[in-house]
């Protein structure tokens, strides 16, 4: 298991303030921030940009030193054992950078499993399994120059594994990916974590990743950690006003005015919108409304095909937590 | 341990010659490149009478002076690929590759060495087949200690290696590289007597000379081929040798872990 406890950073930024002199400013990039992570399980770690979150990953990762708090990875200290840690950890960034174009996706391979020290044979099979697994077997004798934005992705993923991590930090792994894609890799994530019991720590802007891969997500704002839950306790948390969706099968002249007159009766400032298109009401309350309209719906028997609560959105809930903080 | 360290070591080597290395084009530039600078410096030394200019150095004349200027160029061609090298080197910071280096337990020397050695071989092969064949050629008017020759040709690449390996390591970490290669390009050919002796040079000239390696090994390796001095006269050269090498791996150490605690505390990997 990986725990990070009160983890810190503190930076110290230099300008000049005159011909001379400097001024030294400290900043609080990371405050506290205390997480866990779990063999088989997938987190997210959230937060609109300038949040703290990559400065949480290169803490995580032994390339940045915390001014405070603990990182404990299965027992190993993650500043004083770093060199130890460095064999049970890895990290999987997205766009285009990090990996040699001039080389093959084998030699990419090859050279970064040399530099984690494993032995030749047992290197091999992993480069071909790994190759297999991201479906680049075919074409692991051509130049990364040559392969498409989503060919190197999935060499990232391939290289992100080639020392067999038991913890994996993926920052934005699917940024800039076509949709297809995007979904391919995703598959391959639920794949580390179910199949192959892998840790992964997520930092993504694509909310629909977050709800479709993590079990536990974590947001930060300003530095801290603001909240954290399952995605749909986050969702709900988020939420204040219920939204509720009522579509007709047709149009029922006296519904309208009864429908109104009911809701407002409870609530003074609910507001109903009407789609005449769809032929569906959105009725946005504090205050349940379901018991009303469905007593509405008897009285005047209008005839309806759904009648549901609008599921709360995690991207909206994430908006509206952070810009609230903590 | 030693195993790994190598492992990093070739692993490096191989992966810099692929980088950089894609097309077989690259070995004839590789060629031609010190063979015209080679024969621009020999033939601007021709309509002067070299005598009376080289009156510090007793063994220079008409007829060993292609010796003289190809020994100097072939120094020269063993420390000068690593300002190339290096500061294509310093693109490993800026690609991001070497955050994911650091993210491994590879030992950084290793790392840096592989990219040096890659960097030598790759470079200076051809153009010491040339210098080999025309001092063969030449070879009859030469009485050289065979001893001493493998004992020069050790040291410069020993000391080459070392030049390597601490010019990767500042340019690594270096903000301004392009600043560093255009401090330590052109400079050491002039300044380390590969066209003009530095012992004829000014006093504030031999101080600059004196900064550079490839002085005291393009000297003593003249000393060698041409003059035909024993381990005697150049022992001065040899313990200078040493001592530089020694002071450059220090320097190496200290710039590799300064850079990566620097880079661990603040999240920058440019040191300076």
């Amino acid at each position: 298991m990986l725990i990070a406890e009160n983890l810190g950073k503190t930076y110290e930024t230099k300008d000049w303030s005159g011909f001379l002199r400097r001024k030294c400013t400290q900043v609080e990039a990371v405050k506290d921030v205390s997480l866990e992570m779990q063999k088989g399980q997938i987190i997210g770690l959230l937060g609109i940009n300038g949040a703290g979150k990559t400065t949480t990953i290169k803490m995580l990762s032994t390339l940045l030193q915390p001014t405070k708090g603990r990182i404990d990875v299965d027992g190993l200290d993650g500043v004083k054992d770093a060199m130890k840690v460095k064999k049970r950890i890895n990290m999987i960034t997205g766009g285009e950078r990090m990996i040699y174009w001039r080389l093959t996706a084998r030699e990419n391979l090859w050279y970064y499993g040399q530099l984690y020290g494993i032995e030749n044979r047992l290197l091999e099979a992993r480069i071909q399994k790994l190759l297999s697994m991201v479906g680049l077997s075919d074409k692991q004798d051509i130049p990364v120059e040559r392969f498409s934005k989503g060919m190197k992705q999935r060499l990232q993923i391939a290289r992100g594994l080639i020392n067999n991590p038991g913890y994996i930090f993926m920052d934005e792994p699917t940024l800039g990916l076509d949709a297809a894609i995007a979904r391919e890799l995703r598959e391959y994530v639920k794949d580390l974590a179910r199949n192959d019991g892998k840790a992964i720590l997520l930092t993504t802007h694509y909310i629909q990743e977050v709800e479709e891969l993590c079990e536990y997500v974590y947001v930060m704002d300003k530095g801290a950690v603001i909240v954290q839950g399952t995605p749909k306790e986050l969702a709900l948390m988020g939420i204040e006003n219920k939204v509720l969706c009522l579509e007709l099968n047709e149009n029922h002249e006296l519904l309208h005015a009864s429908l109104t007159d009911a809701c407002m009766s409870i609530e003074k400032d609910c507001l109903i919108l009407w789609d005449d298109k769809n032929k569906t009401y959105t009725i946005t309350s504090r205050q349940d409304m379901s018991g009303i309209v469905t007593r509405v719906l008897l009285e005047q028997q209008a005839p309806f095909r759904n009648f549901y609560h609008q599921e709360p959105s995690l991207e909206d809930a994430i908006i509206k937590l952070s810009r609230r903080g903590a | 341990m030693m195993e790994y360290f190598l492992k990093v070591l070739r692993a490096e080597m191989r992966k810099q010659h692929k980088n950089r290395f894609f097309g077989k084009s690259i070995y004839v530039s590789l060629f031609l490149w010190p063979l015209l600078t080679f024969i621009t410096a020999y033939y601007s030394y021709k309509p002067f009478p070299l005598d009376k200019i080289v009156r510090g150095l007793d063994y220079i004349n008409e007829s060993n002076l292609i010796i003289f200027v190809l020994m100097g160029y072939m120094c020269l061609i063993f420390f000068r690929c690593f300002v190339q090298s290096a500061w294509l080197f310093s693109s490993e910071r800026t690609y991001g590759t070497l955050e994911l280096i650091y993210m491994t337990p590879a030992n950084r020397l290793a790392f840096i060495m592989g990219n040096a050695v890659a960097s030598l071989f790759e470079s200076i092969w051809l153009f010491v087949v040339f210098a080999a064949g025309i001092f063969i050629l030449n070879a009859s008017s030469f009485k050289i200690n065979i001893g001493c020759a493998i004992l020069g040709i050790i040291l410069l690449l020993t000391l080459s290696i070392l030049w390597g390996m601490l010019l990767n390591a500042l340019f690594l970490f270096s903000r301004d590289s392009a600043f560093l290669f255009t401090v330590l390009e052109e400079p050491m050919e002039i300044f380390a007597g590969i066209k003009v002796p530095a012992v004829i040079f000014p006093l504030w000239a031999k101080v600059i000379s004196a900064v550079f390696p490839l002085t005291y090994i393009a000297e003593m390796l003249r000393r060698i081929f041409i003059k035909g001095d024993g381990l005697l006269q150049i022992r001065g050269f040899v313990l200078i040798s040493i001592l530089t090498g020694l002071v450059m791996l220090t320097v190496t150490i200290i710039c590799l872990r300064l850079g990566e605690e620097y880079a661990r505390k603040t999240g920058n990997m440019a040191l300076f």
